[in-house]
């Protein structure tokens, strides 16, 4: 009986197949979907997800979601990608602006796996801790 | 929190936000996935190492936990804060660090958590320097062998199962066969002979009412100005008791490793074996024998190598430890005192029959043993001991005739004689332990049969009598002889000569 095979390796499975297009985007997808009802693990789809970001991030396509408080304007934006690519060396960067007033201010660069986070929020919630310890 | 000053606050609030913290680079984040019975299976943070902290963001502030499980598609950490304000979803970060406690001098005399933390209504620990929790023991050519005597002040120990510095000894018996009350008198007698020698006590899931009992008999004692309590409760996470042994022994290993001497006291190993099979469990590990994971005998050897007696080049200091276990209706044989008795150089068994007869401490001199010996034994002690274990095995192999009284000859008799003397002798009261001089004058007087006329439920009373006489007549002598070398002829002479002018104020 075949063991479970773990998210990651589906995930570097999908990634693979994705970036060497031998077989088309849907077809993959499909294969991947009938997999995860067929071994009724729909529930970790996800975090699936999160994997195939991170193999493709590795192989240099990188998805990044930008977090403010306020709408970002286009030089912002650029100025972000561009620093994106100096720390990571991507090929191919794709970057989605999500606004989240929560944050109060500054800006919170989500990579698959990392993140660098400058918001306002954040500072607080260290500050938060540090009095908390003491 | 401590009290807050207000003014102070709002310095250091606008203080804080000048300087916050601006961090340029990558941080490796990962999610929770789910959270439950106080551990947190993690996604991503595929670079974590074994044992490192993880900080998890909520709302309230960071919460740490530590990984334990390392596995393909996620970790499971162990959280070291209030699980409730920890939730699926929420971010989190490598601190980059394993676990780390404040250590140094300034914990002597408070009573902190595993993590470090004051919890005895004090100020916050300001300590300079942090050791690491997981630490690996020192390696053989480090190493020196025992040859320093601890001195417990309970004369059935100095004398019969002495104990050295660098040694463990373990102390098992029943729930409330006084098992603590070695370890508590232990602690007193380094106080009152001066020794210097710093006492860690690790209470592992106790009680807070009875560590508060401990506190204030330790105050009163003055011993809690050289004593680090690191207290966990049985409400405390599972994760909190694991830690707790790991964390008094890097407090303790900080006075090892700068010259200085410790006493280390685990009460018990035994609620910190079920510690960790709770946690382990929950980590779905594979349980073992009686549940308990496959490495229960590595949490215990690893936490015992690390008490060891330096050599020269390291400095000399010295970590003893003295770990607690306790049994279930006196099995030994069981899996955890097994594993523990098989790691210790030793053990002090202690018996519900013997406490319950009356004979407190109730050591079992036939189940206990020091490894080590009379290498750890002063002169003074070990000039007048021989004869006493001698003695007491004699009479444990003719106790059960002692109720034909008059059917037997009269060698058998006086052995018995002797035995009741010497069991009688050897009886102690708490929190009074006895200096080197008191053992070696009790000792000798009634092993070289000064005190034959007594009769045993008198002994006690001859003994108190002697010592106060020695010591109102011949103080010099006493404190020349509490320094430990072995008694000149002059000085066994003088013992005698004042022993039997007690005896007769005694004799039937």
């Amino acid at each position: 009986m075949p063991g479970r095979i773990s998210r990651r390796r589906i995930a570097e499975y999908v990634a693979t197949e994705l970036l060497e297009v031998k077989i088309s985007k849907v077809k993959v997808l499909q294969q991947l979907a009938a997999f995860l009802v067929d071994t009724r693990r729909t529930a970790e789809l996800s975090l699936i997800v999160r994997d195939i970001e991170y193999h493709l991030s590795e192989k240099g396509h990188i998805s990044a979601v930008v977090t403010s408080a306020f709408d970002l304007t286009a030089e912002t934006k650029k100025a972000i990608e561009v620093f994106v690519k100096s720390k990571t060396k991507a090929d191919h960067i794709s970057l989605s602006a999500h606004i989240d007033p929560s944050v109060l201010g500054g800006v919170k660069v989500s990579l698959p796996g990392y993140e660098i986070n400058q918001t306002i929020a954040h500072q607080l919630t260290a500050l938060k801790t540090r009095f908390k310890k003491a | 929190m401590s009290e807050l000053n207000i003014t102070d606050l709002s310095a250091d609030l606008r203080s804080a936000i000048e300087h916050l913290e601006s961090n340029k680079n990558l941080d490796e984040v990962g999610i929770v996935v789910r959270i439950g019975d106080g551990v947190a299976w993690i996604h991503g943070l595929r670079n974590a190492g074994y044992n490192e902290v993880l900080n998890i963001e909520t709302p309230s502030g960071v919460i740490e936990a530590f990984a334990l499980n390392l596995l393909e598609d996620e970790i499971g950490a162990v959280l070291l804060g209030d699980a409730s304000e920890v939730k699926a979803g929420q971010t989190v970060r490598l601190k980059g660090t394993v676990l780390e406690v404040p250590v140094g001098p300034e914990l002597l005399g408070r009573v902190v958590n595993p993590l470090g933390k004051a919890i005895d209504g004090g100020p916050a620990i300001k300590a300079k320097q942090f050791g690491l929790v997981e630490r690996e023991a020192i390696g053989v050519m480090g190493r020196k062998s025992v040859h320093e005597p601890l001195m417990t002040g309970i004369m059935s120990i100095d004398a019969m199962f002495p104990i050295g510095r660098g040694q463990r000894e373990l102390i098992i018996g029943d729930r409330q066969t006084g098992k603590t009350a070695l370890a508590i008198d232990t602690m007193i007698n380094q106080a009152k002979q001066n020794t210097g020698v710093v006492n860690v006590y690790v209470a592992i899931g106790q009680k807070f009412s009875k560590i508060a009992r401990l506190v204030e008999r330790l105050k009163a004692e003055g011993v809690m100005d050289q004593t680090i309590i690191v207290a966990t409760s049985p409400s405390d996470p599972a994760s909190l008791l694991y830690l707790a042994p790991y964390a008094g022994t890097a407090m303790g290993e900080y006075f090892r490793d700068n010259s200085q001497h410790a006493l280390m006291i685990y009460d018990d190993l035994t609620k910190h074996a079920v510690a960790y099979r709770q946690m382990s469990l929950l980590l779905r590990r594979p349980p073992g024998r009686e549940a308990y994971p496959g490495d229960v005998f590595y949490l215990h050897s690893r936490l015992l190598e690390r008490s060891a007696k330096l050599s020269d080049a390291l400095g000399g200091g010295s970590l003893t430890a003295l770990p607690i276990i306790e049994t279930q209706a006196g099995d030994i044989s069981a899996y955890i005192p097994t594993n523990v008795i098989s790691i210790t150089d030793g053990q002090i068994f202690l018996e519900t029959d013997l406490f319950y007869q009356g004979i407190r401490p109730a050591i079992s001199a036939g189940l206990s043993v020091s490894r080590v010996g009379g290498a750890a034994q002063t002169s003074a002690v070990k000039s007048v001991s021989s004869h006493l274990k001698l003695g007491l095995s004699q009479f444990r192999e003719l106790a059960s005739f002692s109720q034909f009284g008059s059917d037997l000859d009269e060698a058998t008799k006086k052995q018995i004689d002797r035995g009741q003397r010497l069991t009688e002798l050897l009886k102690q009261h708490q929190y009074l332990p006895a200096a080197v001089w008191e053992q070696v004058v009790s000792i000798g007087a009634v092993t070289n049969g000064f005190f034959d006329t007594v009769p045993a439920p008198q002994i006690k009373a001859a003994q108190s009598a002697l010592q106060t006489k020695l010591w109102a007549d011949h103080k010099a002598d006493m404190q020349e002889l509490d320094k430990g070398g072995k008694p000149s002829e002059e000085m066994n002479e003088l013992i005698k000569k004042v022993a039997l002018s007690v005896a007769k104020g005694f004799a039937v």
